[in-house]
C-alpha cells in the first residue's frame, strides 16, 4: 500500500532557473546584496564603519556577481540542457573560477583595502559557492512551492474559466433554436465543443496567438447567438504576427467578462474593442467594453484578473503586467507579456 | 367555478430571443395537455409591466437577470396589480436567488427548461397563493430601481433618484418628486433598510434624500414654541422639520 502511494505521487523533476529570466535575476542581486549588507551590519561598530564594510565587500562582490550573471546569461541554454545535479556543479564551479579570476584581478589592480592572502582567496571562494549553493536551493524550493500552485491555479482557472452561467444560457438557447434552424444550432454546438475542449486541454503550454483568437471569436459567436444585435465585436489583430505565442485561455475569460459586466446590463447593447499587437520584444493585448454607469458588481471581474495575473506570474514571472483602467462608463484591461515566437516545425 | 375551463393565460419575459423562442415552443407543447393561451411577451421588465397593464396574465415567466430592471423587481411591481399574476421565475445560474427560492418555496425553472418541468409548474400556478412582497424584497440582493404605483389600471414607476422624500401619513407613505406627490402602501421601516444608500431619517415619520438636502433653518414648531432645525430640499418650498431626537444630523451634514 504505501509503495504505491509513492509510486502515484509523481515527483515534481527539479530543474535549474532560467537565468535568461528578468525575475530569477532580479532575485539574485537582491538576495546577495541583502546577504552583504548583513555581512557588513554584524561587522561595524557604527553607521559609518558599515558604509566603509558595505565598500569593501562590494568591491568584490560586485564585480563576481555581475560576471557570474552574465556568464550563466550566455550559457543559459547550455547549462539548462544538463541533468538537474551536473547543472548545480557546473553553476558552482563557474562561480568559484569567477571568483578567483577576479580575485587576482583586484590582487594586482585595486589599491583598495583588499585582505591579501591565500586565506582571504579561499575563504572568498568558498563564501561565493556557499552563496551560490543557498541560491539554487532556493531557486530549487521556489520551483517546488509553486509547481503544485501551477496545477492548482489551472484547476482554479479551468473553474472561472467558463462562467456556469454561459454554460446553460448557452445550451437553453441552442435548444430554442434547434427546432427553427437546425443548422445554426449544430454550428453552436461545434463551437461550443472546441471551447471546452480547449478550456480542459489542461497542459500550461504556450498555444498560437490565431489560435486563441480563433477561439475567443468562436466563443463570442456563442454568445451573440444569446444576445443577437445587442452585442457587437471590433476586432483588430492587423499587427499580430503570425507566429506569436500566447498563454491557452487567455482571451476568453477577459471577454467573458465584457459581456457579463459590460455589454448584458445595457439594454440596447454594446460593442467590444479586441486589440492584440506586437511592440518590440512585448505583446499587447487590450480589451475594451462600456458599462452601465451604475453597475454595481465588481466580484467576477476581481476573479477573473485574480487569476489571469495568477497565470501570468507563472508564465512570465515579472516580465508581464497588466493595467486595469475602469471609470463610470467603460472598462478596459491591457495586458503586456513577452513576445515569445513560434518553433518553426522541422517535421514538416 | 368558471375559472378553471377557461385557459391559463401566459406571458414570457426574457432578454434573450432563442430563450423566449425556447419557451414559446414548451409552452405550444404543453397546450396539447393543458388548456393554455400566450398572451404576450417582452424582452425587459419595463416592457413587461407597459404589456401586463393592458393583459391580463394567470402566469408570468419571469428571466431573472435582464437589462433595465431585473426579474425580481419586475415581480414586485406586478405584486402591485389589483389581480396579480402567478409568477415563475427562470435562471440559468444564480446561486443567491435559488437559495432563497428554495427558502421560501417560490417556484422556479432551471435553464436549460425541461418540458415536464414547465407542464407542473403550470398546473400548480393557479392555485398558488401570490407572493408576498416582503420574501420579494428579500430576494433581490441591490435595492429596487424604481417605486410603483397601480393608477387606473396602469403602474406607474416612479424612478428612486427622482424622489425628494418618504413621509409616513395614517395609512399610506408619501412619495414626493421635484414634480407631484404619490400615495404608496409600503411601510417607511422597510423603504428605510432598502434605500439605505438614498435616503436619511429626519423624523419619526419622514426619510429624504440626502443628495437632495440643499440647507437647514430654524422654524418654530406646530406650537409656535422653540424653534427646531428643518431641512430644505432642493425644489421644494416646504421645510421638513427635524425630530428633537435626530437634531444632531444637522452637525453631521456640515
Amino acid at each position: 500500500m504505501p509503495k504505491t502511494q509513492i509510486i502515484n505521487q509523481n515527483p515534481i523533476p527539479d530543474a535549474l532557473p532560467n537565468f535568461r529570466s528578468l525575475g530569477v535575476t532580479l532575485r539574485a542581486v537582491l538576495l546577495v546584496n541583502g546577504m552583504a549588507l548583513l555581512v557588513a551590519l554584524a561587522q561595524a561598530t557604527s553607521w559609518p564603519d558599515m558604509a566603509r564594510h558595505i565598500m569593501v565587500i562590494s568591491a568584490l562582490l560586485q564585480p563576481i556577481l555581475l560576471s557570474s550573471l552574465l556568464l550563466l546569461f550566455a550559457l543559459n541554454p547550455q547549462i539548462t540542457r544538463l541533468p538537474y545535479w551536473r547543472g548545480v556543479a557546473t553553476v558552482l564551479l563557474l562561480v568559484m573560477a569567477i571568483t578567483l579570476v577576479i580575485h587576482y584581478l583586484a590582487d594586482n589592480l585595486y589599491i583598495l583595502a583588499l585582505e591579501h592572502g591565500y586565506f582571504y582567496l579561499w575563504r572568498n571562494v568558498l563564501l561565493g559557492s556557499a552563496i551560490t549553493a543557498l541560491l539554487l536551493a532556493y531557486f530549487r524550493l521556489r520551483a517546488r512551492a509553486l509547481s503544485p500552485a501551477l496545477h492548482k491555479a489551472r484547476l482554479q482557472a479551468l473553474q472561472a474559466r467558463i462562467r456556469p452561467h454561459f454554460l446553460f444560457n448557452t445550451i437553453n438557447a441552442v435548444l430554442g433554436i434547434v427546432r427553427a434552424d437546425p443548422k445554426r444550432a449544430e454550428a453552436a454546438l461545434e463551437d461550443m465543443a472546441d471551447l471546452f475542449r480547449m478550456a480542459m486541454a489542461h497542459n500550461g503550454d504556450l498555444v498560437a496567438a490565431r489560435q486563441e483568437v480563433k477561439l475567443a471569436r468562436q466563443y463570442l459567436a456563442l454568445e451573440q447567438l444569446r444576445m443577437g444585435e445587442r452585442l457587437k465585436v471590433n476586432w483588430h489583430t492587423q499587427d499580430l504576427p503570425d507566429d506569436a505565442l500566447l498563454p491557452p485561455l487567455m482571451l476568453q475569460p477577459l471577454l467573458e467578462n465584457s459581456v457579463y459586466h459590460g455589454i448584458e446590463p445595457l439594454a440596447e447593447g454594446g460593442a467590444i474593442d479586441i486589440k492584440l499587437y506586437r511592440s518590440g520584444n512585448e505583446m499587447h493585448l487590450e480589451i475594451y467594453n462600456p458599462r452601465h454607469a451604475q453597475g454595481g458588481h465588481h466580484a467576477g471581474n476581481e476573479m477573473a484578473l485574480t487569476n489571469i495575473r495568477e497565470r501570468l506570474a507563472l508564465q512570465f514571472d515579472v516580465e508581464a503586467h497588466y493595467t486595469v483602467e475602469t471609470s463610470n462608463d467603460f472598462y478596459r484591461v491591457h495586458i503586456m507579456l513577452p513576445y515569445v515566437k513560434e518553433i518553426p516545425d522541422e517535421h514538416r | 367555478m368558471s375559472t378553471v375551463d377557461l385557459p391559463i393565460t401566459v406571458f414570457v419575459v426574457d432578454d434573450e430571443p432563442p430563450a423566449r423562442n425556447r419557451l414559446k415552443e414548451l409552452l405550444t407543447d404543453c397546450a396539447r395537455q393543458l388548456s393554455l393561451e400566450l398572451v404576450g411577451e417582452a424582452g425587459n421588465g419595463r416592457e413587461a409591466l407597459d404589456k401586463l397593464s393592458a393583459v391580463r396574465a394567470d402566469v408570468v415567466l419571469v428571466d431573472i437577470r435582464m437589462p433595465q430592471m431585473d426579474g425580481i423587481e419586475l415581480a414586485q411591481h406586478l405584486n402591485k396589480l389589483p389581480q396579480p399574476p402567478a409568477i415563475i421565475f427562470t435562471t440559468a445560474y444564480d446561486a443567491y436567488a435559488i437559495k432563497a427560492f428554495d427558502l421560501h418555496a417560490i417556484d422556479y425553472l432551471l435553464k436549460p427548461i425541461r418540458l415536464g418541468r414547465l407542464f407542473d409548474a403550470l398546473t400548480r400556478a393557479r392555485s398558488a397563493v401570490p407572493l408576498r412582497t416582503e420574501v420579494l424584497q428579500e430576494l433581490g440582493p441591490e435595492p429596487r430601481k424604481n417605486l410603483s404605483i397601480h393608477e387606473r389600471g396602469k403602474i406607474y414607476l416612479i424612478p428612486i433618484e427622482q424622489v425628494l422624500y418618504l413621509r409616513a401619513e395614517l395609512k399610506y407613505i408619501t412619495v414626493r418628486t421635484a414634480e407631484r406627490e404619490y400615495l404608496i402602501d409600503e411601510s417607511l421601516a422597510a423603504l428605510e433598510k432598502e434605500f439605505a444608500a438614498r435616503f436619511v431619517r429626519i423624523h419619526r415619520n419622514c426619510l429624504v434624500a440626502k443628495e437632495e438636502v440643499e440647507g437647514f433653518e430654524k422654524v418654530a414648531d406646530e406650537d409656535g414654541g422653540e424653534l427646531r432645525w428643518a431641512v430644505k430640499l432642493k425644489g421644494l418650498d416646504e421645510k421638513l422639520p427635524i425630530s428633537r431626537r435626530q437634531q444632531f444630523m444637522v452637525k453631521e451634514f456640515g
